[in-house]
C-alpha cells in the first residue's frame, strides 16, 4: 500500500498546474479579500479597535476550510481517474488489495489536504506578518494542526461520498469548478454569514464547512478578540462573532468549540457510513467497467 | 501443457451479444494470437481472461483447476489497448512504484537493460514517443515475473520497425523464459509469428490452427502472372504441376510470376468473404 500511496502523492504534486488549479478557492478568496473585501469589512467594524489584525486571521480561518474541501476532492480525483481507464484493473493485478487500493486514496487525499493547509496557513501568515504586522502564534499551532488533521478527514469522507457518484473523468472539471465556487460561499469567506438572508443561514448550518471555519476562527482570533473587545460589553462581541461566522448559534445557544468538533466528527461518520455503504453497492461496477 | 483455458465464455451487453460461446485453450510456452477486425469480441474476451469484466456464463481454466481471477492473477502480467501508465510521472516512477506494489522480490534491472530504459529512465512518460512508451508499457507487465503475458493490441499505431524491435524483445523472452503470450491484433502479418491463431468475427471464434494449418484448410496457393502486355492475372490452384503446365504454356508472354502460398489475408477473406478492416 506504501508503494501506491507513494504513486498517488506524486502524481498530485507532479502536476503543477493541477496543484495551483486545486488551490484557485483558496487563492480567490485571499486575493479578493485583499483587494477589497477587507476594506468593505473594516469600515463596517469600524469602532472595534484593531480590525486589520481582527480580520487576517478570520481569513486564514476561511481559506484554510476551502483549502481542506479543494485540496482533498482533487487528489481523490484521482480515484475516477484510474476507475476510468484500465488503471483501477491494472492496479488490483497486484499483490495490493481491493480495499488497500481504496484505502490508498483516502489516506493520500488526507496527506495532501494536511500539506495544502499547512502550506496556505503558513503563506498566508507569513504575508500578514509582514504586511499587516498580524503576529503568527506558534503556541497555538498544536490545535490547529488538530484542527488541519480533522478538516482533511471530514473533507476526504465528503469527497468520497461526492465522488461516488461520478462515472465520468469529463465530469470531474466541473465538479471542481462547482465545489471550489460553493466553499467558498458554504465556508462563509466570500461574504460573512451575518450579511446573507436567514434561510441561507440556515442551510448553511446544516453543511460541515460552516463549523469547520468557526472552530478555525475561534482558535486564530482568539487573542486578539480579547484584545479588541475588552472596552465593550459581551453582547458586542458575541453579536460579532455570530455575524462573523466565528461562532455558530443553535437557536439561542453558542456552540463552543467542543461542540463544533462533535459535530464535524458526527458529519464525518454519517458521510463515511453512506459512502461505505454506497461503495458496497457499487464494487462490482468500480471493478468491471465494462 | 495446458496452462489457461476458457470454456463457453458468453459475455452479454445489454443491447449486444460481444462474445458468443467461445473456448479457447492456451498452451505453456505458445505465442497465441486472437485476430480479428474491430469489434469482433477479441478484447472483451481478454478482459474476461484478466478479470477486468466477469463473463455472463462460461468458465475458466488455469492450470488444472477451474479459476477465479484471484487464484492466477499473481501468474499473468497485461498490456492494456490504451496505456494504464501515469503520464505525469518518468519512467522510473512509473517502475519503481510499480516495483513496490509487490510483496515478493522482483528482478528489475535484466528488465531495463533488455528494453533499453536506461536512456529514458528520467523522462516523463508522457514525453516518450510510441515506441518507447511500448517498450516500458511491456517492460513494467513484466516486473512481477508472470507466466504468462496479456498484450491488448500490442502495435496498434506503431511504426514497423519499431514493431519488429518489440517482437524481437518478446521473442527473446520467451526464449529465455518460456513466457507465454496471449495477443490481440488485427494486423494480419503480425499473428503469422504467432504458434496458434484464433480468428474471432461477431464475437465468435470462426476459425482455429496454426497458421500453417490454417493456410492449408482455408486457402490455396496463388499463381500470379505479369504478362509482357502490363495484364496481370490471379489464379488460386493447389497443384505445382498445373502451374508449372500454365508457366511453360505462358512463358514468352511473361516479364514474371509469382507462386506462393495463401495469406492469412486470403485466410480472413475465404472464411468471412470480406477482408479484415
Amino acid at each position: 500500500m506504501k508503494g501506491l500511496m507513494y504513486r498517488n502523492l506524486k502524481i498530485y504534486f507532479s502536476n503543477k498546474s493541477g496543484v495551483f488549479f486545486s488551490l484557485m478557492g483558496a487563492l480567490i478568496s485571499f486575493v479578493l479579500y485583499l483587494i477589497f473585501l477587507r476594506q468593505n469589512m473594516v469600515s463596517s467594524w469600524s469602532s472595534v479597535p484593531d480590525t486589520k489584525l481582527l480580520l487576517d486571521p478570520w481569513l486564514i480561518g476561511g481559506t484554510l476550510t476551502i483549502t481542506a474541501i479543494t485540496t482533498t476532492l482533487s487528489s481523490l480525483s484521482l480515484m475516477v481517474q484510474d476507475r476510468g481507464k484500465n488503471t483501477l484493473s491494472d492496479l488490483s493485478l497486484t499483490d495490493v488489495s481491493y480495499l488497500g487500493i481504496q484505502c490508498s486514496y483516502l489516506l493520500t487525499a488526507m496527506i495532501v489536504g494536511i500539506i495544502m493547509q499547512l502550506v496556505m496557513y503558513f503563506m498566508m501568515g507569513g504575508y500578514f506578518m509582514i504586511a499587516d504586522n498580524s503576529p503568527l502564534e506558534m503556541a497555538i499551532f498544536p490545535q490547529i494542526f488538530g484542527i488541519i488533521v480533522l478538516s482533511s478527514f471530514i473533507w476526504t469522507a465528503f469527497n468520497l461520498l461526492l465522488l461516488s457518484f461520478v462515472k465520468k473523468i469529463d465530469t470531474l472539471g466541473k465538479i471542481g469548478t462547482i465545489v471550489g465556487t460553493a466553499s467558498g460561499f458554504l465556508a462563509g469567506v466570500y461574504i460573512p454569514i451575518g450579511m446573507l438572508p436567514t434561510t441561507v443561514q440556515q442551510f448553511m448550518k446544516y453543511t460541515p464547512a460552516l463549523y469547520n471555519t468557526a472552530i478555525y476562527r475561534n482558535i486564530l482570533m482568539n487573542t486578539q478578540l480579547q484584545h479588541s473587545f475588552k472596552n465593550f460589553p459581551v453582547s458586542v462581541l458575541n453579536s460579532f462573532k455570530d455575524n462573523m461566522g466565528i461562532s455558530v448559534k443553535w437557536g439561542s445557544q453558542i456552540l463552543t468549540n467542543q461542540q463544533d468538533s462533535l459535530v464535524i466528527l458526527s458529519f464525518a461518520v454519517v458521510i463515511s457510513m453512506v459512502a461505505v455503504l454506497i461503495f458496497r453497492f457499487s464494487r462490482r461496477v468500480v471493478i468491471s467497467r465494462a | 501443457m495446458k496452462l489457461l483455458q476458457a470454456i463457453n465464455l458468453t459475455k452479454k451487453f445489454p443491447n449486444k451479444l460481444a462474445v458468443n460461446n467461445i473456448s479457447l485453450t492456451i498452451n505453456q510456452g505458445d505465442l497465441v494470437a486472437l485476430l480479428g477486425p474491430n469489434g469482433a469480441g477479441k478484447s472483451t474476451t481478454l478482459n474476461m481472461l484478466i478479470g477486468v469484466s466477469q463473463p455472463t456464463s462460461g468458465k475458466i481454466i488455469f492450470g488444472d483447476k477451474s479459476a477465479s481471477i484471484k487464484d492466477y492473477k499473481n501468474e499473468i502480467g497485461v498490456v492494456f489497448q490504451g496505456s494504464v501508465l501515469d503520464a505525469n510521472l518518468t519512467v522510473k516512477d512509473n517502475i519503481m512504484t510499480r516495483a513496490h506494489m509487490y510483496t515478493r522480490t522482483v528482478q528489475l534491472n535484466s528488465l531495463i537493460k533488455k528494453f533499453e530504459l536506461e536512456s529514458i529512465w528520467k523522462q516523463p512518460y508522457c514525453s516518450l514517443s510510441g515506441g518507447q512508451k511500448r517498450r516500458v508499457d511491456i517492460a513494467r507487465a513484466l516486473i512481477s515475473s508472470p507466466k504468462l503475458l496479456f498484450l491488448d493490441e500490442p502495435s496498434t499505431g506503431l511504426d514497423i520497425q519499431t514493431r519488429t524491435k518489440i517482437w524481437e524483445v518478446l521473442n527473446q523472452l520467451r526464449e529465455d523464459t518460456g513466457l507465454t503470450i496471449v495477443f490481440t491484433t488485427h494486423y494480419l502479418e503480425e499473428s503469422e509469428n504467432a504458434d496458434y491463431v484464433y480468428i474471432m468475427d461477431q464475437g465468435k471464434v470462426i476459425a482455429e490452427d496454426t497458421v500453417a494449418g490454417l493456410q492449408q484448410k482455408y486457402t490455396q496457393n496463388v499463381l500470379q502472372l505479369d504478362y509482357l502486355t502490363g495484364e496481370t492475372t490471379t489464379t488460386t490452384l493447389d497443384n505445382k504441376d498445373e502451374a508449372i503446365k500454365i508457366l511453360v504454356k505462358n512463358a514468352k508472354l511473361l516479364t514474371n510470376f509469382e507462386y506462393r502460398p495463401g495469406t492469412m489475408d486470403d485466410v480472413f477473406m475465404n472464411l468471412t468473404g470480406k477482408e479484415i478492416r
